[in-house]
C-alpha cells in the first residue's frame, strides 16, 4: 500500500457518504424524523473528518501519478484545485452539522442543505477531474456549469505561494494552531479527569456544556492545519509523523462517537457533585486523554520526521 | 553560552539523531503547556462568566495540573536552552517570553491566594474578585505562546557564529 493506494481506497468515502448524509437529511426532514436527522448529521461529520486524509493523501498519489509523461499535469492541477475549494465546503457542511448536532436552529437546517447540496456538486466534480487524470475514454471539453466552476477554483500553485509569502503569516498560523490547541485540550482534559475521578465535586453536565469552546479550537485546528499542508504539502505528505497523527484523529472521532453513541454519556451526564463515572465511560475519557496527548507528541514529530516515507 | 553550546549535552540535545533527544524535549514543553495553559483557560474562561453552573472552588484542583504543567516546562525549557543558548539569548523575543511567563504566573498565584484560597467566599464573589485577574491571565498566556512561538522563526544566530 502506497499514498496513491490509499488516495484511491479513500477517495470514494466523501463522495457517497455526501449523498448519503444529504439524502438521510433531507429524508429526516420531509419526514420529520428526529433520530434520522441525528443519523445525517453524525454522517456529514464522519465525512468531514475522512475528507482530511482524502485530501491529504492526494499529493503522495499526484507525485506517483507525474512520473507518467502520458498524464497531463492541468488535469492533475484542475483536481488538486476543485479538491481545495470541496474540502473547504466539506468542512463547512461538518462544522454546521456538528453545531446542529449540539443545538437545534432552523437557520442551520438551511444552511446545512445549502452546503451539502454545494458539497455534493463539487464532490461529483471531483470525482471526474480525479478520473480524467487516468482515463483518457472519459475526458470531455469543459463547458457551461463545470468552465464556470473551474473559475472559482484555486490554483493549487497561486494558493501554496500564498501561504509561503511571509515568515510572519506562517508564524501566525502556527500560533494559531498552538492557541487552539490550549483551548482544546483545558476543555476536553477537565472533562476527561472528571470522568475519570479527578476534582469529584464538580458536576459534569456544565462541564460538557464548554464543549463548544473545544470545538472552536478544533476548528481553529483543522482550518490552520489545512493552510499549513497546503503551503508545505511534500513536507508533511513523505512523513510517518503526520500520517501517524491524522490516524489519531480519526480515532478520536471513533472514540467521540462511540461515547455519544453507547449509553457512556447518557450515564455521566446526570452525575453531580462527588458521583463516580461508570467504567465504560472512564474508559472513553481515558482513551481521549491518551490519544489527544499523542496528537500533540505525534505533531511534534512531523519536523523530524521528514521524508520517512518515499516517493513510489 | 559557547561553553554551554560546545559541552556534551548541548551537542547530544542538538545533534543526536535519537527520536529521544531535541525532539522529545520539545515534546515535553508542548505536553507542559497544554496542561498549564488549558487548566489556566478552563478557570479564566469560567470566572468570566462561561458556564456559571460549574462551581468555582472544586476548580481550585486545577491548581495542581497548572504547576505540574509549569514544573514540566521549567525542566524542558532550561534543557532547550542548553540546546540552543546562543539562538535564545540573542533574541529579544526569549526575553519578553520570559517576562510574559513570569507575569502570568505571578497572576497565577494570585488567582490562587486571593480568589481560590479565601473559604469565606461564594461563587458570584469569587467571580467578582477574579474576573480583572482572569482578564489578564488570558491576555498574558496568548502573548507568552505567541512570544514562544516567535522564538521558532525570529532568531538572528542558530549556533554561536564562529
Amino acid at each position: 500500500m502506497n499514498l496513491a493506494h490509499l488516495h484511491l481506497v479513500l477517495n470514494h468515502f466523501p463522495i457517497i457518504g455526501t449523498i448519503i448524509g444529504l439524502s438521510l437529511f433531507a429524508g429526516s426532514l420531509a419526514g420529520k424524523n428526529d433520530d434520522l436527522r441525528r443519523a445525517s448529521l453524525i454522517v456529514l461529520a464522519a465525512v468531514a473528518l475522512l475528507a482530511l486524509p482524502t485530501f491529504f493523501s492526494g499529493i503522495g498519489a499526484q507525485a506517483a501519478v507525474r512520473k507518467d509523461p502520458s498524464v497531463p499535469v492541468d488535469l492533475i492541477e484542475r483536481h488538486e484545485g476543485a479538491a481545495i475549494l470541496a474540502l473547504f465546503l466539506m468542512e463547512i457542511t461538518g462544522a454546521l452539522a456538528l453545531a446542529e448536532l449540539w443545538r437545534r436552529r432552523s437557520w442551520n437546517m438551511v444552511a446545512i442543505l445549502f452546503f451539502s447540496v454545494v458539497t455534493l456538486g463539487m464532490m461529483a466534480r471531483l470525482g471526474k477531474t480525479g478520473g480524467d487524470i487516468r482515463h483518457p475514454e472519459i475526458r470531455s471539453e469543459e463547458s457551461g456549469l463545470s468552465a464556470l466552476v473551474h473559475h472559482l477554483e484555486p490554483s493549487p500553485v497561486k494558493f501554496r505561494d500564498l501561504m509561503l509569502i511571509s515568515k510572519w503569516w506562517w508564524a501566525f498560523m502556527m500560533d494559531l494552531h498552538f492557541i487552539g490547541l490550549t483551548l482544546l485540550i483545558g476543555t476536553v482534559g477537565i472533562l476527561n479527569l472528571r470522568m475519570l475521578g479527578f476534582a469529584k465535586p464538580l458536576p459534569i453536565a456544565p462541564l460538557h456544556r464548554m464543549m463548544p469552546w473545544a470545538l472552536a479550537g478544533f476548528g481553529i485546528n483543522t482550518v490552520t492545519g489545512i493552510l499549513a499542508f497546503i503551503g508545505m504539502p511534500n513536507y508533511y505528505t513523505f512523513d510517518v509523523a503526520f500520517w501517524l497523527k491524522i490516524l489519531a484523529l480519526l480515532l478520536l472521532g471513533l472514540n467521540a462517537a462511540a461515547f455519544y453513541l453507547t449509553n457512556a454519556f447518557n450515564s455521566v451526564q446526570r452525575l453531580g457533585a462527588g458521583e463516580d463515572a461508570p467504567r465504560l465511560a472512564k474508559f472513553f475519557a481515558a482513551a481521549s486523554l491518551v490519544l489527544w496527548f499523542a496528537v500533540i507528541a505525534l505533531g511534534r514529530y512531523i519536523q523530524s520526521f521528514s521524508d520517512t516515507i518515499s516517493i513510489q | 553560552m559557547r561553553t554551554v553550546e560546545e559541552s556534551g549535552i548541548s551537542t547530544w540535545l542538538r545533534e543526536s539523531e535519537s527520536p529521544f533527544a531535541f525532539y522529545f524535549v520539545l515534546l515535553f514543553h508542548t505536553f507542559g503547556l497544554a496542561l498549564l495553559v488549558g487548566a489556566n483557560a478552563v478557570i479564566d474562561l469560567r470566572l468570566l462568566g462561561i458556564q456559571k453552573e460549574i462551581p468555582i472552588a472544586p476548580l481550585k484542583r486545577l491548581f495542581g495540573v497548572m504547576w505540574l504543567g509549569f514544573t514540566i516546562n521549567a525542566v524542558s525549557g532550561a534543557l532547550l536552552l542548553v540546546a540552543y543558548p546562543t539562538k535564545a539569548l540573542t533574541n529579544p523575543v526569549f526575553y519578553i517570553k520570559l517576562a510574559l511567563i513570569g507575569i502570568a504566573v505571578w497572576i497565577m498565584t494570585k488567582l490562587s491566594s486571593g480568589v481560590f484560597n479565601d473559604s469565606s467566599l461564594d461563587d458570584v464573589a469569587m467571580a467578582a474578585r477574579g474576573r480583572t485577574l482572569a482578564k489578564w491571565s488570558i491576555v498574558l498566556w496568548i502573548g507568552a505562546i505567541s512570544a514562544g512561538r516567535l522564538l521558532a522563526y525570529t532568531y538572528k544566530y542558530l549556533t554561536f557564529p564562529c
